[in-house]
């Protein structure tokens, strides 16, 4: 996972102490929690979801998740990509 | 006694996750302290939105979230003063008016402007009150968690404590601000996902926003009408909320503050920093979606908050009691992972506060002066690990005597009242003194505790708690304010030319940024616009 946090600001040579996008962390963070609950929701059974109301929110809720986790690391590909270039 | 909620594998797993991805972050920021800079102001170097959305969760920690839940079920809708009245127009005059002074002086810490613009004993005053303050308050957000904890989940009061303490440590030591600010952001992610189930499952229940009219008493339903009065749920009538809440206890907390303000001093440029607040009023001014509607809900949906309900019913239990009510395995670790989460970024957060006042405001001025950088940043890691190791000692003296936790909070609001008038008159009236800043501040907090003496006597009355603590902001306010240009007057002036940089009027404008919308009044006038309009709609 290391070699993914990139420098910033190579241009100006500033922001020396900064250089971990934070976008990486909070992206894998969510997408794996995304994932984790998505699975979890469509092994368990309907009964354990009575108190929420009979909606299956772990699946719902999991999916949400990684579209959300999944954002913040396409936009780090995204600039990495640009940068590249 | 019975834990309230029971987890399994899965929301430990998703707990596990977050302390993982925490010591990651600490531990990648490691590399990057090479200066004193870095460690205590993240070398200046974060964009906006990161020191914006930590700027607001530094504010939104878990006895913030648990203790506005509980006044929405109290007082209603009226709990949205705190958040648009009671927080937006601070924040937006802290972006545009005050941010040049703070940023462009380059000051590193709040007590150290003060020094600038008026004299060391004023500072001293503040960096002693504000180090106390916060490594105290870090030791109750410390036991406050494994109170919650062991009530919820039964878990034991020392583990919690200890593990706590340990991995903030962790973190803190090796990435100084820059961990504390991106526990933050990770929190507000967090919070929103965990709480925002909650909100749906509620409203769908009880039949949206029609299901309260219907259901609930009309003065819960509207924040002004009922203010005409002292006779509303709040107690307190609509000048207190005005001047009391919306003016002193906001504008001295959101300006003044230094574990707020710190986070902008460590943007990028003079734009992102005046930036900062002004990109947390927006999602500050939702956050009623995640307190208040659970709130409400919490009335109709519980057994335990029936309208009927005997009124020693213990609110701050709301939020808990809804988790359990509504959430599944899975969501609730999430949840869980949440409050712990702002639990933890609570703790950091006034850490690393205490270790910045500590090193540079007492340390480097009273003990030892004139060191090397990597001298100071050296006692900045001391100063970490000394500050949890008092918070964990904090942590169990509270336990004994868990009534010192009010009134440590008391104490800690006689400070913070009348310091924005200090920097009201401080920024905006070149004719203050340093003595006339330092008697200003000392009678203030002295009104303060004395106001609070009196009302405990019984000598003076109010309606409520709370309209006595508004009122007594107000006094300690007025009493600084007055002070400070009383012996203004009769003590020598400062060369105008030495304040340049530190006072309105003295000092050239900032450019406003070239692209209109990037500037901050732009923004600053849009939320408040917006506010206004939330107001009236929920009137």
């Amino acid at each position: 996972m290391n070699e993914k946090i990139e420098m910033k600001d190579q241009k100006t040579g500033m922001g020396q102490g900064h250089v971990l996008d934070l976008k990486l962390p909070i992206g894998w963070l969510l997408s794996a929690y995304g994932v984790l609950l998505t699975v979890y929701g469509l092994v368990t059974k309907k009964e354990m979801y009575a108190i929420s109301l009979g909606l299956n929110l772990n699946l719902v809720w999991g999916i949400l998740m990684l579209a959300i986790g999944g954002g913040f690391l396409l936009a780090v590909f995204l600039k990495k990509d640009r940068a590249g270039r | 006694m019975q834990p309230v909620i029971t987890l399994n594998a899965v929301d430990y797993a998703i707990i596990g996750g977050y302390i993982l991805v925490m010591i990651f972050v600490g531990y990648s920021l490691k590399k990057y302290m090479k200066t004193g800079e870095d460690f205590f102001l993240s070398g200046r170097s974060l964009p906006g939105w990161i020191t914006g959305l930590a700027f607001l969760s530094a504010n939104l920690g878990a006895l913030e979230v648990i203790g506005m839940v509980a006044n929405s079920a109290k007082y209603g809708i009226a709990t949205i003063h705190f958040y648009w009245v009671g927080a937006i127009p601070a924040m937006v005059f802290l972006g545009i008016f005050m941010m040049p002074f703070y940023y462009g002086s380059r000051v590193r810490t709040v007590p150290e402007y003060l020094k600038l613009r008026y004299n060391e004993a004023t500072r001293g005053l503040n960096a002693i009150s504000f180090a106390i303050m916060t490594v105290l308050m870090s030791g109750i957000s410390l036991y406050a968690m494994a109170l919650l904890f062991k009530i919820m989940l039964g878990w034991s009061l020392t583990g919690s404590i200890l593990f706590g303490a340990v991995v903030v440590l962790l973190y803190v030591f090796w990435g100084g601000l820059s961990s504390s600010i991106y526990n933050e952001v990770i929190q507000f992610f967090l919070i929103w996902l965990g709480l925002l189930p909650i909100v749906f499952l509620g409203l769908k229940e009880v039949g949206g926003f029609a299901g309260f009219v219907a259901k609930l008493k009309e003065p819960l339903l509207h924040s002004v009408k009922y203010l005409g009065t002292s006779n509303n749920p709040l107690g307190v009538d609509w000048f207190g909320v005005v001047m009391g809440l919306g003016f002193v206890l906001s504008f001295g907390y959101w300006t003044t503050d230094f574990l707020v303000v710190q986070r902008a001093l460590a943007s990028k440029n003079i734009n992102s920093a005046r930036m900062t607040p002004i990109i947390a009023a927006f999602p500050k001014m939702l956050v009623p979606i995640i307190v208040v509607i659970p709130g409400l809900v919490a009335l109709l949906v519980l057994p335990e908050f029936s309208q009927s309900a005997l009124p020693t019913t213990e609110y701050n239990s709301a939020l808990i009691l809804l988790m359990k009510h509504y959430l599944p395995n899975g969501l609730l670790g999430l949840a869980i992972t949440a409050l712990l989460a702002s639990f933890m970024s609570g703790m950091a957060g006034n850490v690393t506060a205490f270790n910045t006042i500590w090193t540079y405001d007492i340390y480097g001025s009273y003990i030892k002066k004139g060191k090397s950088d990597s001298h100071y940043l050296r006692m900045g890691k001391y100063a970490t690990v000394f500050g949890v190791a008092i918070s964990v000692g904090t942590a169990y003296i509270v336990q004994s005597f868990p009534n010192i936790m009010d009134y440590m909070q008391l104490v800690f609001s006689f400070f913070n009242a009348p310091l924005f008038a200090t920097f009201l008159l401080g920024m905006f009236w070149a004719g203050a003194t340093g003595w006339g800043g330092f008697f200003g501040l000392l009678v203030g907090i002295l009104t303060a505790a004395g106001h609070y003496i009196l009302y405990k006597l019984g000598i003076v009355h109010y309606a409520s708690d709370m309209a006595a603590n508004f009122y007594q902001a107000l006094w300690a306010w007025l009493a600084d304010f007055v002070v400070t240009i009383g012996v203004s007057l009769f003590t020598a002036k400062r060369d105008p030319k030495e304040l340049v940089g530190l006072v309105f009027g003295l000092t050239p404008k900032t450019k406003a940024a070239a692209r209109w919308l990037a500037r901050p009044a732009v923004w600053g006038i849009l939320a408040i616009v917006i506010a206004i309009v939330l107001n009236i709609i929920f009137w």
